[in-house]
């Protein structure tokens, strides 16, 4: 898909989105199967994630298309009847266990939980990391307001007798895993650098209406200078995006996804001072963005967490990787 | 661009021990110089200097990003301080560019080749962040359209190297007092002119990196101009994207290396793992960033104000980096007269005005304000 391919497709998507319902994960889920999300994610698995989730963050809509991601990350077969089982908030481990037969696990679920027929965990077991199924009637489901109601996730656990109908629990090596998860994280970050884009420009537009002591207070340099923080962060976040989809694994994807949670926090934080009374309301649009990249932070990787380890990752090799080249 | 950097990689392990620095770090200024000098003495004639140079200056042509990657290589290596070394980048180019063609191709081999040494003389006393107020003077000694020779009378600062340095790419006031940018000439000035003097400065780091430069009735020929009459402006705004782009990269190159340094000598804990993890992450987001704009500039595009995001990314990252040295070496940085010490203390020290050099921290942020956020003017 070339350039001009790209920006058409990520036109589409943003308009499509931005005429559906933004709070009903279903009909959202709806509007991008029939652009042709499964396809996209099959054939251009790269534009697919950047454009749809980025185009989901911006118009701060919600969807189950991670199920999807992680399904087609492992080689699987991805389609609305599967949903995966997500790790638990902040974590990025295989969230299940499988003992014999049974499996048991905890962690997230998108609202494809209650619509799919299977649910596809990962699990650790004494043969090392194994995909597996479970009926979806096996899990055991909660739903979660939380800081994103609108988000529709739940919480999830399980232990139950594994699902032959879907996968018996194949073994999979634990670079297919690590490839899902740098998958997920990057599809992640996207969603979070279109939201802070957005949070952005909310904040911009604020700025110049708003008037104070008769000027806008975008005159005020110290207003300009949290919206130019608010920009560095945003851009930077792109160029850690660009390096994750150019070199792709899991330390590029680990990093965009780190610093895409820190980035949301600068930008959130810095946009809503600026948006001052009104950002503090409902009548505005900036708090769902704020809720929605709070949640999305803790999927499959909180900044606070990602930094750690790839910090405990220097000292355990005691080296640092440059990752990137001209 | 593999290539390039392999068959490098290969010739600076090849030539490791002739390359090494004769003393120990952090060493003295003019220990740096003499090793500079003699590196790049020895990578001319190996061909390595000329590579991303154009031809006419005695070059190998290619991409720019070629001398970029030598300039990381020699950084990441510790052959050559990156600072030192990365000047070139704001001075061949403006020569090249601006120059008569016969003076350029007499004159940028020998800087090329460590021959000589050259010095920038923008800022002035009264300018900090505001170049464009510069009033050191340029008068014509007759018709300025048809003078020989111009006197130049006035005082630089922070020139780096300038007691190091044969020739001075200076700017000049030729217009009125008022004329701010519209009025500035450039000159390419001999450094053993009579009536210059040059006063190094001593840095908070105890380093003399920098000089004062005072200009008495200097006569400067008038062949000697760079660029048009009043047109200095534009030679100052055409070094920004080396500066931003090529010097960068070698300063970003040495940060690796510097929290490599820290993670070889870190506890196994946890503290030191998210310091060095937040160090890291600062690091990548610059190297992510440099890394597109090298990329555009080497596609021909003309990078502006947006270069102000990589500036602020730099120092953030510098500072983030010397941060984390604080934060885990604090007795070393305090009290170590050891040589590890010594060279943690003064780039601690140094990284400080990683925010203010090149254009503050601040003055960014009012560029990015007003030329990518268009949020108009400021009061």
């Amino acid at each position: 898909m070339d350039a001009a391919e790209r920006a058409l497709l990520a036109e589409t998507v943003a308009d499509a989105l931005a005429a559906a319902p933004g709070v009903d994960v279903v009909a959202t889920d709806r509007v991008l199967a029939e652009l042709g999300w499964l396809d996209m994610l099959r054939e251009e698995t790269d534009a697919a994630i950047e454009i749809v989730f980025r185009a989901l963050g911006s118009t701060n809509c919600h969807a189950t298309l991670l199920d999807d991601v992680v399904t087609h990350a492992l080689a699987l077969d991805a389609g609305p009847d599967i949903a995966a089982l997500l790790p638990p908030f902040g974590r990025w481990h295989a969230p299940g266990r499988i003992e014999g037969e049974r499996v048991s696990a905890d962690g997230i679920m998108t609202d494809r939980a209650t619509t799919a027929q299977h649910v596809l965990i990962v699990s650790a077991s004494s043969d090392g990391l194994r995909a597996a199924s479970v009926s979806a009637d096996a899990m055991s489901l909660t739903a979660v307001r939380g800081i994103d109601p609108d988000a529709h996730v739940h919480g999830a656990s399980v232990d139950a007798t594994l699902d032959a109908t879907f996968d018996g629990g194949s073994s999979i090596d634990a670079a297919s895993w690590a490839t899902a998860v740098a998958l997920a994280q990057r599809a992640l970050a996207y969603q979070i650098a279109g939201a802070s884009r957005t949070m952005l420009d909310l904040a911009r537009t604020h700025a110049v209406e708003r008037v104070q002591f008769d000027r806008p207070i975008a005159r005020f340099q110290a207003v300009r200078h949290r919206l130019a923080e608010a920009l560095v962060a945003t851009e930077a976040l792109d160029a850690a995006l660009i390096s994750a989809a150019d070199e792709p694994g899991p330390q590029t994807a680990a990093l965009a996804k780190a610093i895409a949670g820190r980035t949301a926090r600068t930008v959130a934080g810095h946009c809503q001072q600026v948006l001052a009374g009104i950002g503090f309301t409902t009548d505005h649009a900036f708090h769902r963005y704020l809720k929605a990249t709070m949640l999305l932070d803790g999927l499959f990787g909180s900044a606070d967490n990602l930094v750690l380890d790839i910090g405990r990752g220097l000292l355990a090799t005691r080296h640092v990787p440059t990752l990137i080249e001209l | 661009m593999e290539r390039f950097r392999h068959d490098l990689h290969a010739w600076l392990d090849e030539h490791r021990d002739e390359l090494a620095p004769d003393y120990e770090r952090p060493g003295t200024l003019d220990q740096h110089m003499a090793q500079m000098q003699r590196v790049k003495s020895i990578l001319h004639a190996a061909g390595w200097m000329r590579y991303g140079w154009p031809e006419r200056v005695g070059g190998l042509g290619g991409s720019p990003m070629l001398r970029t990657e030598l300039g990381a290589a020699l950084a990441g290596r510790d052959i050559t301080d990156p600072g030192l070394f990365s000047l070139i980048e704001v001075l061949a180019p403006t020569v090249i560019d601006f120059a008569p063609q016969a003076l350029a191709a007499e004159m940028v081999p020998r800087l090329l080749s460590g021959e000589e040494m050259w010095c920038q003389g923008f800022s002035e006393p009264g300018t900090g962040s505001d170049l464009a107020s510069i009033h050191c003077r340029a008068t014509p000694d007759g018709d300025p359209a048809t003078a020989e020779q111009w006197i130049i009378n006035g005082q630089k600062v922070w020139t780096s190297l300038a007691q190091y340095s044969d020739r001075c790419v200076l700017l000049t006031r030729t217009g009125s007092p008022e004329s701010r940018h519209r009025g500035i000439t450039a000159f390419f000035v001999d450094m053993n002119t009579p009536g210059i003097t040059v006063a190094p400065l001593e840095m908070i780091n105890g380093e003399h990196e920098f000089a004062e430069v005072f200009f008495d009735d200097v006569v400067v020929p008038a062949d000697r101009m760079l660029g048009s009459l009043h047109g200095g402006w534009a030679i100052a705004m055409s070094i920004l994207p080396f500066e931003r782009s090529s010097c960068f990269w070698q300063r970003i190159a040495y940060l690796y290396r510097r929290l490599q340094r820290l993670v070889d000598v870190g506890r196994d804990d946890d503290r030191t793992a998210e310091v060095v993890g937040n160090a890291f992450v600062q690091l990548h987001m610059l190297r992510s960033r440099s890394r597109v704009t090298q990329h555009r500039l080497a596609s021909g595009e003309t990078l502006g104000a947006e270069t102000s995001i990589d500036k602020v990314l730099v120092a953030t990252a510098e500072q983030s980096t010397y941060d984390a040295a604080l934060r885990l070496l604090p007795e070393a940085i305090a009290l170590d007269d050891s040589v590890a010490g010594e060279l943690w203390r003064s780039e601690y020290l140094y990284s400080r005005a990683a925010t203010i050099y090149g254009g503050t921290a601040e003055v960014q942020r009012n560029i990015i304000a007003r030329r990518l956020l268009d949020l108009g003017a400021d009061e």
